[in-house]
């Protein structure tokens, strides 16, 4: 009796989750900023639709990178145009809400033709991330607040301006958010199965890694190790929690707050513009009708009138009525698409991708110095040592059994622990540390293999009563090379007695 | 009634619309953790949320080279502005398995004014990582001078349609490559073994003869 009435609440539960009705104020958020954003990418690539889209050009499908071959069909040049102009346009017809599902379905569909054709220059995971929220949104009844169809609505029916907004089922914004909850879980997933994540390494390199946008911050931090392994451990224990959070009355302001947070810190440290945009303008599916009153009451006690916000679609919205009556709304759509996509065309055309009409013909291709493409050609060069190196540091505080701080000051009988950090691929190497004096006379000398899976080693070494105040160097040496060397001082009372011989290990 | 029913059938339509993204979502997710092939194809791209899951510690750049029959040589760029769409970075360096080399060839010469070509040679710049860092941030965590060498590997060779003529490994595969060459004991070993085709032996062949031998001698079987 029980289970059954346990099994019935939880389905009762269900029920409640995905199909209590709100006014979908988060939702209309959603469709307003997302393709707004998935839109700026987009935007850019209209001027090289013929190059990455078209049979005139280069695309690369994504079927072809997992050996499914050409899925899509590659159009001609003019007619991928104007697809494309025909796309752009459904989007931003969805964004101001006139004939919403319509405009998602066409522009979701195409959005995802489109970058699903140049898997190398426009598909990236924000894409499907988009594509997952624009086909979302046209299921959803995102236009039913704050659009131009709520508008025409509302006017063509007894109501007026002053209708109440209609309530409708949730559940298309709890697939956003399960979406988002999924993403986050299976890139913990990633991490935890990418062992590098954690010591480190495989952010720095990120880091430091110039195929996004400047990241100034990135590259800073790309020379911290802690901080590199605090905040990747603090990533992951987010990623793994916002699924139960999300849904939690203040813990979803926790989960989501610190997704703002690293959404925008990637801005900075790995120089992604998009990506972070994308994932935030979806937490507005997370608002709820009260989140609204809420911010409403706050806005009306700063004294802030938003109404100028809802002149546009009520402009748009006086426009279309002002149509011939015979024509129906989807008719103006389907005009407009067309004016597009022929616009696009000409837009195409006069932008002469190729500048062979702007040249009077092709262009040249550039020469190269003889020279210079003979040694590219016919380069064997090895690697030097020292680019098999990518860091050597001394310091004292370990941290996930990597150095976690750098150092130039020593008192006797404190542990020198230097470190260096190695670039992979590498052959097993024999690694050596020496200790010399300010002289450059040789004190000790430790050495170990370093094999081909390692990315770092490290050398402890006690001061101990062997060294006595003054300046030192720890010397890196590969394969008999000097890779590196930092300087120390040693500090401190002659006569400490140490806990130990002053000896190098590994 | 119609309206009791059109709400009943809507309401079952998205309870199944939310299963399967649900049953989608998971399977993604699954797929991914267990490592299923399943979940690593062109559906799969789009529910496996693998970012971030490979680097490199060298960085590198790949350069198309044209030579003529006079022996002269053409950077194969695109001369109307190469489309750089995630930031400083031309297009086709984002393509790490060098797929799109043969098409970004044929679009490249066949859009552009240049003598007859005999070859294109792909070739990879690498170098290592550290020496993306600014100048500034370079002289105040290390103590050596900013040295950059890049190393030239030549991957492909490619007719002036973009037809592959040679292959060369990839300059990581040829490091880990070249490591494990280091192995002396490997190599003798690696030497003493001969890896062949057996063209005189062919099992399916050889049952195929047994069985119409003994087909023919009325069961006659070896």
């Amino acid at each position: 009796m029980s289970v059954k009435r346990g099994v019935k609440s939880l389905f009762a539960g269900l029920e409640r989750f995905f199909f209590a009705e709100e006014v979908p104020y988060g939702l209309a958020l959603v469709r307003m900023c997302l393709p707004t954003v998935a839109l700026i990418p987009m935007f850019r690539r209209f001027f090289r639709v013929r190059e990455l889209y078209s049979a005139d050009g280069c695309p690369q499908q994504l079927a072809e990178l997992f050996g499914n071959g050409r899925l899509l069909p590659e159009l001609p040049a003019e007619f991928a145009a104007a697809l494309y102009g025909v796309m752009l346009f459904a989007l931003i017809c969805g964004v101001f809400g006139f004939r919403t599902r319509l405009s998602f379905l066409i522009g979701g569909l195409l959005y995802i033709y489109f970058n699903m054709l140049d898997a190398i220059g426009t598909m990236t995971k924000y894409s499907v991330i988009a594509a997952h929220v624009l086909l979302i949104l046209s299921v959803s009844d995102c236009g039913a607040v704050w659009s131009v169809d709520a508008v025409l609505k509302r006017r063509a029916g007894s109501g007026g301006l002053s209708a109440l907004p209609v309530r409708v089922p949730v559940w298309p914004a709890r697939l956003i958010q399960i979406l988002f909850a999924a993403i986050y879980f299976g890139a913990a997933i990633t991490k935890v199965q990418t062992p590098e994540f954690f010591s480190g390494e495989q952010m720095r390199y990120w880091l430091v890694s110039n195929w996004n946008w400047p990241n100034p911050i990135g590259e800073l931090m790309a020379l911290s190790p802690a901080l590199l392994m605090i905040s990747g451990y603090i990533t992951v224990v987010w990623e793994v929690t916002f699924p139960v959070l999300a849904w939690r009355p203040l813990g979803r302001f926790v989960a989501l707050g610190m997704g703002v947070a690293f959404h925008v810190m990637t801005i900075f440290a790995l120089g992604l513009w998009i990506f972070p945009f994308i994932c935030t303008t979806c937490y507005l599916a997370f608002l709820q009708e009260s989140d609204i009153a809420a911010i409403r009451g706050i806005l009306r006690r700063l004294r802030i009138r938003g109404g100028w916000l809802g002149r546009p679609r009520v402009i748009a919205a006086m426009l279309l009525e002002r149509r011939p009556v015979m024509v129906p709304l989807a008719g103006i759509w389907l005009a407009a698409g067309l004016a597009v996509a022929v616009g696009s065309v000409e837009a195409d055309y006069r932008l002469d991708v190729y500048g062979i009409r702007g040249n009077g013909a092709l262009l040249a291709l550039p020469a190269m110095d003889t020279a210079t493409v003979r040694q590219m050609i016919n380069s064997q060069e090895p690697l030097r040592e020292k680019d098999k190196f990518f860091s050597f540091d001394i310091g004292s505080m370990v941290m996930a059994g990597q150095l976690a701080n750098s150092r130039s000051q020593f008192a006797a009988g404190e542990v020198i622990i230097a470190q260096c950090n190695l670039n992979p691929p590498h052959e097993d190497l024999w690694v050596e540390c020496v200790i010399q004096d300010a002289e450059d006379r040789v004190i000790d000398v430790a050495g170990q293999f370093v094999t081909r899976d390692q990315l770092f080693a490290k050398f402890n070494y006690m001061t101990a009563e062997k060294l006595v105040p003054g300046q030192y160097w720890v010397v890196l040496k590969s394969s008999g090379q000097e890779v590196s060397r930092r300087p120390f001082e040693l500090t401190g009372d002659v006569s400490v007695e140490g806990g130990a011989e002053g000896m190098l290990s590994n | 009634m119609e309206g009791w029913c059109g709400m009943k059938l809507r309401r079952w339509g998205a309870g199944l619309l939310i299963c399967g993204y649900l049953l989608l979502l998971s399977w993604g997710i699954i797929g991914h953790a267990l490592k299923i092939p399943a979940a690593g194809n062109t559906l799969g791209y789009f529910v496996v949320w693998d970012m971030f899951c490979g680097w490199q510690a060298f960085d590198n750049r790949t350069h198309f080279i044209a030579e003529d029959s006079a022996g002269n040589y053409y950077r194969v760029q695109e001369p109307w502005g190469a489309f750089q769409p995630f930031g400083h970075v031309d297009r086709v360096n984002y393509d790490v398995s060098n797929q799109l080399a043969p098409r970004h060839i044929r679009n490249v010469l066949s859009h552009t004014d240049h003598p007859p070509i005999d070859r294109v040679y792909v070739v990879q710049e690498i170098w290592p990582k550290q020496f993306n860092v600014p100048d500034r941030l370079w002289s105040s965590y290390f103590h050596e001078p900013k040295d950059q060498q890049s190393y030239f590997n030549l991957r492909a060779i490619c007719a002036a349609d973009g037809t592959l003529i040679e292959s060369n490994p990839d300059w990581y595969v040829a490091q880990g490559l070249k490591s494990i060459a280091d192995n002396p004991r490997l190599r003798t070993q690696a030497q003493g073994a001969s890896p062949f085709y057996n063209t005189f032996f062919n099992p399916r062949l050889a049952a195929e003869a047994n069985s119409s031998f003994s087909a023919a001698d009325n069961g006659l079987t070896n």
